[in-house]
């Protein structure tokens, strides 16, 4: 690489000093003069019949300044994906059926809370209880009786409650299985997990005279927020202005649009006045959006050199009662299938079902750790059936750099197989595995047994999603440094630190002399946002584009000011001079006035753009998984060690070493504070974390019975980067994806280290010390020692 | 009844009226306007409202604010000194232990009472101490490398002051 000036140095955050000192602003900080709050009124029941809803008596209340319900609404449905094949589905307030706990029926603002919380007592709402099916497999089942939506009308089988599918397949999957010198079958479930984002879901709207409806929102991209929130509203999106605010965590909790976020526009603009939202944290647990919990069914033909032949797979996702991201985790769960490994020939099938269970939503890999827990499982159980290095079995299969994906994608300077490589080496782990059949070594009597465990993952960055594309203005100011204008939103990933080294290393600046504006609809240009794992790849480049536009006009106006050709001009130190004649130099103070006076008052202002996949007009389909998905995949292999409590069944994670090709690190220790809180998700999920639900109501609503890692539970977490990019002033640059990925190997690495450390192989998680406790007792049964 | 109460915030007296159910948080929060201290429950359990009660680390959220009549406080806001950061809030800037930055002033008050009681805390100490504090984003490592380094007396703090 280049010497380079910022890019890939551990800056520290610019965004440190407000956030350590307590001078962050966050949505649920928003307090406007005469603000009200507001309150939602939600259903008590899974499923049930709206056959009244009678607002008057809160409505009279004295304090209460407006109540709205779904009849006031315009009636316009939104929903995470909405395309012609699925259409929206979700109600701001529901009207005539409410089909989840927790489902938003009405809306209240008042002028405080005491009123507030009287008022929502007296909203009365009768309701016909309708049976309701909370299980996936019961509600897909043909003879389910209860019908949650109709079924999606293109999905043929025999099954009900179907909110969508994903089908694709290649090559010839019987002749595949023809091939194979073993086939074998594995089940994997994945269960109920929760983002736990540490600032609740909160927005904040105040619309003013002049028509314009100012908002604060705990969000993940401003832009699909206004687009939704316009639609719904019947507003121009000019007319909505969403203002920049930091965000308190989100981990694909905060994409979508919020019943709350209408309703608090709507309350404003009939009362004139602020009126803010702020969800307590039972209700977050209750009626907001938790992950995806998956059922993996794999069968994988392979021949007796570990060569994959065949693999098909079904994978049925729990939806809860709208479409959300249901429709897409069947469409990615297939996409984490296909990345990694080198498969001829394939079959996949994935189901999302509709329940009476609250809406679920992305959450930090979207359905990758779901797959990857049951894929590096089951690479593992047949690599020890046939015998084979489970390191060979891997690294004979794994993408090659360039190869071509079957989605006509190309996997680029892929990384994988130097990350199997560097994973195995960094940790002697074919020489720590515990090998099989395990036995006790002789007078090793302590209940503690260790293991080590190893997953591949793979992911996907910058795809097309609405706005598909990013855009960035960088502008000059009079001393010559200068301001970078970006829809990008800061939610902990340190997007405004990243974004100002890249236009810092441009034009030589120090990071003190840029200064960023960022995530306002109104002054800002569209973004990607947050939630589609390229900010860093898309905006970066946008960003980098438009400061390569300043660059190129101050070294324009240095060569007139300098009677010079611009290529034997230097920059540096906010100066710009000849290469052979340092004394004949210009400042960009100068050239600033210069540019204004011989270049018709430009005050040098540049704009740039990006967009993934620049020649395709659209998303891949979610149905068939046809057109292309992106040009931008990151590669990873973790690495488990762990220790096994026999007695407690409890399990530690000790180290986690994380061995992952981002392309190259804009800001290493950004990448590696993005690599520790994606291992502790993963351990919360793997030992602690579980949302139980029973008939559709929540029974652990609090972070007391919700256990997420402690400061007792850190592992320790080492990032080794393998780096296939670089950076180099003037092009464009392609960094992976690293902020969401990196839960899924880790998680897998998990479950094989529990086999090493024991012989129990788990098939679904969370691997509960219960769950641990009844396996060995099942194990020693099965050995004959009990 | 609504009761006056004296409540002295970062060394500045408060004079409030407050009933008696309104939390200590919502008094700083609402009535006062220090926004730095987060309310991420509201029940207690995830320390973003830590505050400094003498101290002694406190959760505002499930703390009357009558109970504190008269008491002295010390918010995210009282540990600076002008732009100046104190030593812990440099620590967590330098170690990269921020990042949505929610849970960070409770930790920081948190890791900063250990310090007064404790100079030289090892990790276990630390754990101990920042127990009562959830981070989502961290996975904690960070936290304790800054809680390490802001104890450290041999650490650079000086050499960053100018950048931070």
């Amino acid at each position: 690489m280049n010497a380079l000036k910022l890019v890939g140095k551990s800056l520290p955050r610019i965004d440190g000093p407000d956030k350590t000192t307590g001078k962050a602003r966050y949505t649920v900080d928003v307090d406007l003069p005469g603000m009200l709050v507001c309150g939602i009124k939600r259903s008590p029941h899974p499923h049930a019949r709206i056959l009244h809803i009678d607002t008057s008596k809160a409505q009279k209340l004295p304090g209460v300044k407006a109540v709205i319900t779904g009849i006031d609404t315009k009636g316009i449905k939104h929903g995470f994906v909405e395309t012609p094949r699925y259409p929206p589905d979700q109600s701001i307030l529901a009207v005539d059926v409410v089909r989840h706990v927790g489902e938003e029926v009405a809306a209240v603002a008042a002028i405080n809370h005491e009123i507030l919380a009287q008022a929502l007592k007296m909203i009365e709402i009768e309701y016909e209880i309708l049976p309701a099916v909370f299980d996936v497999e019961d509600a897909m089942s043909s003879d389910c009786q209860v019908h949650i939506h109709p079924n999606h009308p293109r999905v043929k089988e025999n099954y009900c409650n179907i909110a969508g599918k994903t089908q694709t397949q290649w090559g010839d999957i019987d002749a595949g299985f023809k091939e194979a010198d073993l086939i074998h079958s594995d089940r994997f479930e994945s269960h109920l997990r929760t983002h736990g984002y540490m600032e609740p879901q909160t927005a904040v709207a105040d619309y003013n005279g002049d028509g314009t409806l100012h908002m604060w929102i705990s969000s993940m991209g401003h832009f699909g927020k206004r687009r939704k929130l316009a639609k719904t509203l019947g507003m121009k999106d000019a007319s909505i202005r969403i203002h920049k605010a930091y965000v308190g965590g989100a981990f694909g909790g905060k994409i979508d649009l919020f019943s709350h976020e209408y309703c608090v526009a709507a309350l404003s603009i009939k009362t004139g006045r602020p009126v803010k939202y702020v969800a307590s944290r039972e209700e977050i647990f209750i009626a907001y959006r938790h992950g995806q919990p998956l059922i993996s069914e794999i069968k994988t033909g392979v021949k007796k050199d570990g060569t994959i032949v065949a693999q098909q797979l079904r994978m049925i996702n729990n939806a809860g009662a709208y479409k959300g991201s249901g429709v897409v985790v069947i469409f990615l769960a297939w996409g984490f299938t296909m990345i990694p490994y080198r498969v001829e020939n394939f079959k996949y099938e994935g189901y999302s079902i509709f329940t009476n269970n609250p809406t679920r939503a992305p959450l930090r890999g979207h359905g990758a750790p779901q797959v990857r827990f049951a894929i590096e499982s089951h690479m593992d159980i047949i690599a020890e059936k046939l015998q084979l290095d489970p390191i060979e079995f891997r690294l004979k299969n794994a993408r090659v750099p360039h190869e071509e994906l079957p989605n006509k994608d190309n996997v680029h300077n892929c990384g994988l197989i130097d990350c199997i490589k560097e994973a195995a080496f960094k940790t002697d782990y074919t020489n720590r595995r515990n090998l099989r059949p395990k036995t006790d070594k002789p007078g090793d009597s302590s209940p503690i047994k260790h293991g080590i465990g190893l997953g591949v993952s793979a992911y996907f960055g910058g795809s097309l999603i609405y706005p598909n594309g990013s855009s960035a203005i960088v502008k000059m100011t009079d001393d010559g440094s200068v301001d970078l204008l970006t829809g990008a939103i800061e939610l902990g990933q340190g997007s405004e630190t990243v974004l100002c080294q890249i236009v810092g290393e441009e034009l030589q600046l120090e990071m003190d002399d840029i200064r960023i504006i960022s995530s306002d609809t109104a002054t800002t240009p569209p973004d990607i946002g947050a939630w589609i794992s390229g900010m860093t790849y898309v905006t970066g480049n946008a960003v980098r584009e438009a400061a390569a536009g300043v660059r190129k006009k101050i070294m324009q106006v240095a060569a007139e000011q300098l009677n010079e050709k611009t290529e034997n001009l230097k920059l540096a130190n906010k100066s710009v001079w000849v290469a052979e004649h340092p004394e004949k130099r210009i400042t960009y103070r100068d050239i600033f006035q210069a540019s204004i006076s011989r270049h018709k008052g430009d005050t040098i202002i540049s704009d740039g753009h990006w967009r993934t996949m620049r020649d395709e007009p659209f998303h891949p389909s979610l149905a068939s998984t046809k057109g292309r998905w992106t040009e931008n995949y990151a590669f990873s292999v973790q690495v488990a060690e762990i220790a096994v409590d026999t007695e407690t069944g409890e399990i530690k994670l000790l180290k986690a070493t994380t061995v992952h090709d981002c392309g190259f690190p804009v800001n290493p220790q950004l990448v590696q504070g993005q690599i520790d809180g994606q291992v502790s998700l993963a351990l919360g999920h793997a030992f602690m974390e579980d949302v139980m639900m029973k008939k559709g109501y929540t029974l652990n609503p609090s972070w007391l019975d919700y256990r997420m890692p402690l400061i007792h539970n850190v592992a320790d977490s080492k990032g080794v980067e393998v780096i296939t990019e670089s950076y180099r002033p003037g092009h464009s640059f392609r960094t992976k994806e690293v902020g969401e990925g990196l839960v899924s190997a880790i998680l897998a690495g998990i479950a094989n280290a529990i086999y090493d450390a024991t012989g129990l192989r788990l098939y679904s998680t969370p691997f509960s010390p219960e769950k641990v406790l009844k396996g060995l007792k099942r194990l020693k049964k099965n050995r004959g020692l009990l | 009844m609504k009761q006056a109460i004296e409540l002295i915030i970062n060394g500045e007296t408060h004079d409030l009226i407050v009933t008696p159910n309104v939390t200590l948080q919502e008094a700083i929060r609402e009535q006062i306007g220090l926004k730095g201290t987060k309310a991420g429950c509201e029940m207690g359990t995830c320390g973003a409202c830590t505050v400094l009660l003498g101290d002694k680390p406190i959760l505002s959220c499930i703390t009357l604010a009558v109970e504190c009549q008269g008491k002295e406080i010390t918010t995210i806001e009282g540990l600076s000194e002008g732009p100046t950061l104190s030593n812990m809030q440099k620590a967590f800037v330098r170690a990269g232990a921020v990042q949505c930055g929610f849970c960070t002033p409770g930790v920081i008050l948190s890791g900063t009472a250990l310090l007064k009681k404790n100079p030289q805390p090892n990790v276990s100490d630390i754990k101990k101490a920042l127990e009562g504090n959830l981070c989502r984003c961290t996975g904690y490592n960070s936290i304790i490398e800054a809680v390490l380094d802001a104890s450290d007396p041999s650490a650079p703090q000086q050499d960053q002051e100018k950048k931070l």
